[in-house]
């Protein structure tokens, strides 16, 4: 169990993933290996429908991959966990919880006592920022305020592993920055383990020690770039977006992803624009 | 604001005229709810004075009215009251019990619900009252026929409105407390029955809707007590007066029951969560 810095966390090998449709198996993933280190933050990235949240989803334990075996902390994935905590890009906290009670309920789901519960979401509130708000419903936070809850309410759980699928995707553009710079933050200071989805290249470059780059559809991972190591304060987007080096590697890794939409520039800005069918 | 202004310096004090005027508003919105109430005894009222009725035909409010003082002070009418309403309590009661459990097995199974959703809405079709020459020759001329009936039309719209609800659930609403360590029990406690608890309350205030109208029809050819048989039974003596005024009390107490039972519940859930207005 108690894992050194560099011991393997989660294992995935050989992994291939079929769905069962109507008109027979599609394939959803292609042939994956994959280690991830503990106390790592890895980001993924690559196109639409390449089968990244299928990965993230079987990592999860949601359900048994087609070919193939993941291992956490060497133990074989069959089920979802509490070691293995997942924030969605879709909103998933509950509607009908408060602030409180949604980033409390894993510690109540794991029968912690009362008063240990309150004090931790109490700290997790304030970290966030959303101290007064702890008796709100979800329906009357912002849509940057609530993806907070929900990363909150993963962390509390205190999971070794989190996996994380386009958490950031549906916030407006200047809560992204705050958000991507606080998780990078928090997952320093925690130490966890993440394995983190996005479409977006300087999001995967900015948060990770290493990004994968997969292909189309059925997903491969054709490339892996290690990126330094972070500081113990986290990255910030100031120094980031003058950084060379950081930008090389960002530039690099676009590269990388362009050529696998197979699309031209021209062609990509009006699929951007959502002219394109 | 003038926090330097004495208390009670005029100026502070425009509070009872406003309070006047809500208070009038409030009575003038009390009125348009009873307008067409009033429109009706009138014309009613303008036709009995104007023709020649029998009173076997048709008879004034006024007599109506105090033939229900009538039944009022003598406690027969409460106890018409009493058997439908614990009717259509028991009725209820069991239809929760048995329709939400129903309504999510089927919402769980996406090929159960296919199958079942055309034979559903068969059911809604043939009512309540369409089964009573079925049930009475099983269960004769008895309360659990009246309770039959009413349990039927009434767990329908329940068992239909769950199913609906718990397939609107977002499915990683799931997802997420079981990575959380959730087991099944959890899953049923703190996300399906909050989550289908909107939709529930809709097929119950339908179901509730349907069941009256079943109920009060079912007593009628039951004959075992209920205002249904109130106003038959009046019907075989031709006392119109029984029958107008057991109408009334008929749609009186089903606007009650939803004003008071059904409708504060969906207030507490469903404005409260923000599920509407998402």
């Amino acid at each position: 169990m108690a894992a050194t810095a560099s011991a393997d966390k989660i294992v995935v090998s050989g992994f291939r993933h079929f769905f069962d449709t109507e008109d027979g198996p599609v394939q959803a993933t292609g042939m994956i290996d994959l280690t991830i280190s503990a106390g790592e933050f890895v980001t993924l990235v690559g196109p639409s429908g390449c089968g990244k949240t299928t990965l993230l989803k079987a990592m999860a334990g949601f359900f048994r991959p087609t070919e193939g075996t993941i291992h956490c902390d060497g133990r074989l994935v069959t089920a979802p966990g509490r070691e293995r905590g997942v924030v969605f890009q879709e909103l998933a906290i509950l509607p009908w919880r408060t602030v409180r009670k949604n980033i409390g309920h894993g510690l109540e789901i794991a029968g912690a006592p009362k008063a240990e519960r309150e004090e931790k979401v109490a700290r997790l509130i304030d970290l966030i920022g959303l101290g007064g708000f702890e008796d709100r419903y979800p329906h009357e936070l912002s849509g940057g305020m609530r993806q907070r809850v929900a990363v909150a309410r993963t962390w509390a759980a205190d999971p070794d592993v989190i996996l994380m699928d386009e958490p950031f995707a549906a916030v407006d553009a200047m809560t992204r920055l705050t958000l991507q710079e606080e998780l990078g933050r928090l997952s320093l200071a925690t130490r966890k383990t993440v394995f983190f989805i996005t479409h977006s290249v300087d999001e995967a470059v900015f948060l990770g020690d290493r990004v994968l780059v997969m292909t189309r559809r059925p997903g491969t991972i054709k490339a892996e770039i290690d990126v330094p190591r972070r500081a113990a304060g986290g990255r910030d987007w100031e120094s980031f977006t003058t950084d060379a080096e950081m930008q090389g590697i960002a530039e690099r890794v676009l590269k990388l992803v362009r050529a696998e939409r197979g699309l031209t520039p021209a062609e990509e800005a009006r699929a951007a624009a959502g002219t394109s069918a | 604001m003038n926090l330097a202004r004495a208390p009670h310096a005029p100026a502070a004090q425009p509070l009872p005229v406003q309070a006047g005027l809500a208070a009038a508003v409030r009575q003038l919105r009390g009125v348009k709810i009873l307008f067409p109430f009033v429109v009706l005894i009138a014309i009613w009222w303008t036709i009995q004075a104007t023709g020649n009725f029998a009173d076997r035909v048709l008879v004034s409010p006024e007599r109506v009215f105090d033939t229900m003082v009538l039944l009022i002070s003598h406690g027969v009418l409460a106890e018409y009251i009493s058997t439908s309403l614990t009717m259509i309590g028991i009725a209820t009661v069991v239809s929760i019990l048995f329709g939400v459990p129903i309504g999510f097995a089927v919402g769980a199974n996406r090929y159960a619900a296919r199958s079942l959703e055309g034979f559903l809405r068969f059911l809604q079709g043939v009512s309540g009252i369409a089964w009573l020459p079925l049930i009475i020759i099983w269960f004769g001329f008895t309360h659990t026929t009246t309770l039959a009936v009413v349990i039927y039309t009434l767990i329908v719209p329940i068992i239909f409105n769950t199913m609906v609800g718990a397939r609107a659930i977002p499915e990683h609403y799931a997802l997420a407390l079981r990575s959380l360590g959730a087991g099944r029990l959890r899953l049923i406690t703190d996300v399906y029955l909050p989550g289908a608890l909107p939709s529930i309350v809709v097929g119950l205030r339908l179901g509730m809707g349907y069941g009256w109208r079943a109920l009060i029809a079912a007593e009628m050819l039951v004959r075992q007590g209920g205002l249904g048989d109130l106003i038959f039974g009046a019907r075989t003596s031709g006392q119109i007066d029984r029958i107008i005024g057991g109408m009334i009390v008929i749609g009186t107490l089903y606007v009650l029951i939803d004003r008071l039972l059904v409708q504060p519940i969906e207030n507490l859930t469903v404005a409260r969560w923000g599920v509407l207005r998402k």
